[in-house]
């Protein structure tokens, strides 16, 4: 389908390195290089032009990142290893040699990064963790992923859902009370902060208060699933009915849709042929980062709710200076930004036809 | 587009059916018989390597030291040693191991183990932050710190980057050499704090006069004969501590220290009298632990599945940030003793996330985590409990800012301080104010009374005495800064508050983030901050010896020759019996209770055998510790002491064993440790299916 | 409505005479009467006084801080936009980048930068929470700009011979202004609420909305001192509601669509 070209050669060995570092802890050296080589060829052959641009935009982007989040990391003030009660000189410094982690220099910062490169790209390993000690970075991240993008995807599902409903209904009929009434629940929304949304719905369903529907907290069933979700979700349903409102309002004054309209469409038809097309745009640009926030976890939602997912690291890893942890954040974070980032990008000229006549 | 919406819808649906599938293919687990929140991961389950208390519980569930604390009194009762004796000065002490004790491999728990565990602890390869408590047993303090501390003095042959790193002796001789008219005191000064030379950690303890008088030293010029007498105390020292390394290398865990003179006999030799020892026997760094896993595995042998301990319960399960899992071992030796045969033990660090498991019943027991306002609800509960406990909160001062550096002022803000009332009407667990350190409880010993209680007038007095106030200079405006927490927030906000009112000064209260706040602090950035210390054992050395010159909790800046000399007699009082009449003048003139301390020192000398020579020897360095308490807080006062935390606990009513009070003698004592072993635990879901 | 919000807080409490300082820890947790209309804290501080005054320092840093990433933003991505391409490209990967740099060591490098004494002014605080929050409205203005681009009015202007600065600020960025009032004014609320977060890691400010509704732990099934979390939340909806009906007039004033 495609004629060979320089990108699409370059690009399919970028996105087959990517896939070798990130299969090889899993399936070993050999096999993630036959993976990798098989994801190359794949990406070379069959993936859209601009996902393989993507691909060779990242890696340098990458390489800065880890270098800039290291010199950040060492020159912020604290040590993994400091507490209340200080250790001596002498044991800070040999905990600092075990665990790898030079003086905090510009040099120093320099040394880390090309150590933490070689151990990424030669080794697989994102490091050891320094405050669960015992323990490796993509062991506690792994295990961490899939609880959070179920969460996450839960919560995407209801705000998605609930957000779109809302904002399209108000959208239709503005300046009436279905408006007002989805104005205010968007205000609602992202005026209480997400512990407090929790910790409501925590007393009100599983407390007791009046129900006792759910666990209150922890992992492991779909019953822990459905409060955390919905917590999750609030703020971001109102961000999404609030912008399709406003896309919707704005379709429904425009020309095509009188025309739609004069031709005799039923509302049904005009309202999802037309209005949603216009409400969802600028929810689907929202969605790109939005859903590389939720799917990245939420340190509030998770530590109320007692879940074991990603957001927690993010704060702890950088509370505690745990510096690979940080890392492997970060690793993840832009990963999962980009990701989306381009997933919104292939999917905005699909929905919205205007888009299509671009280069 | 209603492909579009209907290919969203069925992406999203199909991503939910994953969701649901793996979720409930996942059987969750039966409750375990005992559940507990602890409040954070551990930050390592080797015992040598731990901190804190987080770690301490889930120690005593997998290891068990020669003793451990009986759970109705607290005191230290047989545990893998079955007895001991103790030599007549004290110093000696040999424990016979149980026969029956075993590792959870089957290996059986023997001398050697502790012996090598001890020494393990020791090395400074092991990097173990808590080594120092144990730096009391013969050798270990040299095998522990002589090595670097040589090495800083002399440099390395070749440093860690391969090349030479020169020593402080080079250093020093090359300051002597850039003056040769005397070293300038301001150049002394900033040689001996210099980060690289680190004077004080690497002389720490000297008994060469010729070093010990220039380090304590507050100003003066170093004369060129002074100079080379400490370059010459230096070299001195450094061969000094080399040979001790020596010999602590060839006999420490071998003959020496501490070490196994057969399979069931191990024997302690301390270098100074230590009436806390037999207590540390049950504290976690002296745990053994099992040679053979260290060193096939390495710094990560403590994992689910490597793990082999010698305690009540095995580690099953380790799921980070959900919850560990501990199984009964049933190759423990009391493992009839033990009732749970299950525990789960929850990281959860949210405060209200604990609580609303613990009233759902899901949790049995909280060991004082939950939101603090909520303290007088709670503690109107039957099932709520509380102790007094051993750790102090006070607020360090910045004594090198130039503000801080008249001792009137810190005691007029310590005396502008109501400390009734911050227990009263803010922390409200029933804290016990208090105006020194050394918490009620330590055995024998009573604090010195001073007068930094509360007393507004009194205050003023001093303040104005200090130049400031009303009619004097204006007082610079500071900044109290503490870590994130409601609590300290709102103590802060308080003593600011009253110290505004009562000194008409204006203070700021700062939060600040954690580690930053720590460098700060380590780096003599700050002017007043919170601060918290968790006593180790039931003596006043864990509470006091913080404070000496160069050590690196102590972050004041204070330094005061007379207060370091008590400290460092108190840990050698047996030396004073042999001291001269005149020696023993000198020191009773700089004590506050002169007459006491000659009386003390009489009944020493004077002994009639080695028991009550020991007697003696005890008093002696009580009463050395009580006149370093009171240097500190009243000649000193570098800190401003506020109260001592009380332990709190919410433990559901089917609960035995979790134990906030206990009964020795007849008399009600507090749990003051907060150790709460889950070997002695029952619920009645363990208890009922017992046979 | 908003001018009643902002009016309040910068006045009330001195024609009341309220002082949010003064402590009386006899009277602490006081419920909503006579003498405290809205209660007081553990301190005993009035909380209507705490809420006015913290208003003052929320409004300020919610509407400069939102207004500053509006702006970044809204050019930022119009530009992006606008342009297509490898432009287009290579700006949103400087997105992308500034998406994964660890937010945490940054903002405190920010913290460190900015003296203690800077503490209680806000520009410390705008600076942290605008290098975040702009890049999301950056893409959002971006998509829309992007569909735009290609619109007749565009082209015509093009022909026309009007240059490109022109033609974004007249003719594209009208047209977004939807998408850009409605993110913008729930932004408001989103930072106001971050700027607690802030003040965990030390860098906060002293007394705000965001830092009241963060110590008032009350939703729990204990107790429930409902006020220290009533009233924050209250001001801070009513300042939501007016923005909002603030912002549909700007699109109404602004947007070429819905001028009739």
């Amino acid at each position: 389908m495609s004629r060979p070209s320089p990108v699409r050669v370059v690009g399919g060995l970028a996105t087959g390195v990517v896939a070798f570092v990130l299969l090889r802890g899993v399936l070993g050296v050999a096999g993630g290089a036959g993976a990798a080589l098989g994801v190359a060829a794949l990406a070379a052959w069959r993936f859209p032009r601009a996902a393989l641009v993507r691909v060779l935009w990242s890696l340098p982007l990458f390489l800065l990142l880890v270098f800039v989040s290291v010199q950040l990391m060492f020159r912020v003030p604290g040590d993994p290893f400091a507490s209340e009660k200080l250790a001596d000189k002498a044991v800070l410094e040999r905990q600092r040699d075990l665990y790898g982690i030079p003086a905090k220099s510009f040099a120093g910062g320099c040394e880390f990064y090309g150590a933490y490169l070689r151990r990424l790209v030669v080794d697989g390993e994102m490091g050891p963790c320094l405050k669960v000690q015992g323990r490796s970075v993509k062991e506690v991240l792994l295990p961490a992923l899939p609880v959070s993008v179920s969460l996450g995807l839960c919560a995407l599902t209801i705000a998605c859902g609930l957000g779109l409903f809302l904002g399209v209904r108000a959208g239709l009929r503005p300046n009436t009370f279905r408006d007002y009434s989805s104005m205010g629940f968007a205000i609602v929304g992202v005026s209480l902060p997400s512990f407090v949304i929790g910790s409501l719905l925590i007393l009100v369903f599983a407390l007791g208060r009046p129900f006792d529907w759910f666990p209150a907290a922890g992992w492991g069933s779909v019953s822990r699933l459905v409060l955390p979700s919905v917590a999750l979700a609030l703020p971001y349903a109102a961000y999404i009915a609030r912008l399709a409102r406003s896309g919707t309002v704005e379709v429904m004054g425009q020309d095509f849709v009188r025309t739609a309209r004069a031709k005799g469409l039923t509302e049904r038809e005009v309202v999802l042929k037309h209005a949603l097309r216009g409400a969802i745009v600028p929810v689907v640009s929202f969605l790109g980062p939005a859903a590389a926030g939720i799917v990245t976890g939420s340190f509030v939602i998770e530590t109320l709710f007692g879940i074991p997912g990603m957001g927690q690291w993010f704060v702890r890893g950088a509370v505690n200076r745990d510096y690979y942890v940080v890392l492997g954040t970060v690793l993840l974070e832009s990963g999962i930004v980009i990701l989306f980032n381009l997933l919104v990008d292939l999917a905005l000229p699909w929905i919205d036809p205007r888009l299509r006549g671009r280069s | 587009m209603y492909r579009t919406l209907l290919g969203l819808f069925a992406a999203f649906a199909g991503a939910l059916v994953v969701v649901a599938a793996t979720l409930s293919a996942y059987t969750p687990a039966p409750r375990a018989d005992f559940v507990f929140v602890n409040g954070s991961e551990p930050q390592s389950l080797d015992p040598h390597r731990m901190k804190g208390q987080i770690e301490g519980r889930l120690a005593d569930a997998l290891f068990e030291g020669l003793t451990r604390k009986d759970p109705g009194t607290f005191e230290p009762v047989p545990a893998v040693a079955a007895s001991w004796d103790v030599s007549p000065d004290g110093r000696t002490w040999t424990f016979h191991l149980r026969p029956d004790a075993r590792w959870s491999d089957g290996d059986p728990v023997t001398a050697h183990d502790f012996a090598w565990s001890w020494r393990r602890l020791q090395e400074p390869a092991t990097a173990s932050e808590y080594s120092a408590v144990l730096h009391v047993v013969r050798h270990a303090r040299a095998l522990n710190k002589y090595g670097a501390q040589v090495a800083a003095l002399r440099g390395d042959a070749a440093g860690k980057d391969g090349d030479a790193r020169e020593g402080v002796i080079r250093r020093f001789d090359a300051l002597l050499r850039a003056h040769p008219a005397g070293v300038p005191f301001r150049a002394w000064t900033e040689f001996v704090t210099d980060d690289r030379n680190a004077l004080r950690d690497q002389v720490a303890g000297t008994a060469e006069s010729a070093l010990v008088a220039p380090l304590s030293r507050t100003s003066g010029d170093l004369t060129p004969a002074e100079g080379e007498a400490v370059l010459a105390a230096l070299g001195r020292e450094a061969e000094r501590r080399a040979a001790a390394l020596a010999l602590a290398r060839a006999h420490f865990g071998v003959d020496q220290g501490a070490f196994a003179r057969d399979e069931r006999t191990f024997v302690v030799e301390l270098d100074a009298l230590a009436p806390y020892f037999l207590e540390l026997t049950s504290f976690y760094v002296t745990f053994p632990v099992h040679r053979k896993t260290v060193d096939r595995y390495g710094l990560d042998w403590f994992r689910e599945g490597r793990l082999v301990g010698n305690g009540p319960f095995l580690l099953a399960s380790w799921q980070v940030n959900e919850k560990i899992g501990l199984v009964r071992n049933p190759t423990y030796w009391g493992a009839s003793e033990v009732s749970l045969r299950t525990v789960d033990v929850l990281p959860y660090d949210n405060q209200t996330t604990a609580l609303n498991l613990y009233l759902m019943g899901d949790v049995d027991w909280l060991p004082g985590i939950y939101p603090p306002d909520l303290i007088d609800q709670l503690s109107r509960r039957p099932d709520f409990h509380a102790n007094p406990g051993m750790i102090v909160y006070f607020y360090r001062l910045n004594t090198t800012r130039e503000f801080l550096r008249d001792v009137r002022v810190r005691r007029a803000l310590a005396k502008a301080i109501d400390r009734e009332a911050i227990v009263r009407d803010l922390t409200r667990k029933g804290e016990i104010p208090t105006t020194t350190v050394v918490p009620p409880g330590v055995p024998d010993y009573a604090s010195p009374s001073n007068d930094l209680a509360y007393d507004p007038a009194a205050a003023r007095r001093l303040f104005a005495e200090a130049g400031y106030g009303p009619q004097g200079k204006p007082f610079p405006r500071f900044t109290i800064v503490f870590n994130t927490s409601e609590g300290h927030k709102k103590i802060a906000e308080f003593v600011a508050d009253q110290w505004k009112k009562v000194l008409g000064i204006e203070v700021q209260a700062n939060n600040k983030e954690w580690q930053a706040l720590l460098a700060d602090v380590a780096k003599l950035e700050y002017d007043v901050e919170r601060a918290g210390w968790i006593g180790d054992y039931r003596d006043p050395k864990t509470f006091l010896d913080m404070w000496t010159t160069g050590d690196g909790n102590n972050e004041t800046g204070w330094s005061d020759a007379l207060f370091d000399r008590l400290v460092g007699l108190a840990s050698d009082a047996g030396s004073l019996a042999s001291w001269t009449p005149a020696q023993v003048d000198e020191l009773v003139v700089a004590c506050r209770e002169g007459d006491r301390m000659r009386a003390l020192l009489a009944a020493q000398r004077d002994a009639a055998d080695a028991a009550a020579r020991m007697e003696a020897t005890l008093a002696v360095r009580l009463q050395l510790f009580r006149e370093a308490e009171a240097r500190l807080l009243i000649d000193g006062v570098p800190i401003i002491p506020f109260y001592f935390y009380v332990n709190t606990g919410l433990v559901q009513p089917d609960v035995e064993g979790i134990r906030y009070w206990g009964t020795k003698d007849g008399a009600r004592v507090p749990n003051l440790q907060d150790e709460h072993p889950l070997r002695d635990v029952s619920t009645a879901r363990s208890r009922g299916s017992r046979p | 409505m908003l001018l009643l919000v902002v009016l309040s807080c910068a006045l009330l409490p001195l024609l009341l005479g309220l002082d949010e300082r003064r402590q009386d820890t006899v009277a602490r947790d006081q419920a909503p009467n006579a003498s405290h209309w809205f209660g007081t804290d553990g301190l005993g501080r009035d909380y209507g006084a705490r809420v006015l005054v913290g208003g003052r320092a929320s409004l300020l840093v919610g509407l400069v801080g939102t207004l500053v990433c509006v702006l970044i933003g809204t050019v930022y991505g119009a530009v992006a936009g606008y342009y297509g391409g490898r432009v287009d490209d290579a700006m949103m990967r400087v997105v992308d980048f500034l998406y994964g740099i660890p937010y945490m060591f940054l903002v405190i490098l920010i913290m460190l930068t900015m003296s203690d004494e800077d503490r209680n002014s806000p520009t410390a605080v705008f600076a942290a929470l605008g290098l975040v929050q702009w890049l999301t409205m950056a893409r959002i203005v971006r998509g829309q700009v992007l569909s735009l681009r290609h619109e007749e009015y565009v082209l015509a202007a093009r022909v026309m011979g009007a240059r490109d600065l022109r033609i974004i600020f007249r003719h594209v960025l009208p047209n977004c202004i939807g998408p850009i009032v409605v993110y913008g004014t729930l932004q408001v609320a989103a930072v106001i609420l971050l700027e607690s977060f802030l003040s965990y890691l030390g860098l906060g400010l002293q007394l705000s909305w965001g830092n009241l509704v963060a110590d008032a732990n009350v939703v729990n099934p204990v107790e429930s001192r409902w006020w220290l979390l009533a009233f924050p939340c209250a001001f801070l909806g009513t300042t939501l509601l007016s923005l909002n009906f603030l912002g549909d007039g700007l699109r109404d004033a602004f947007d070429p669509k819905t001028r009739r």
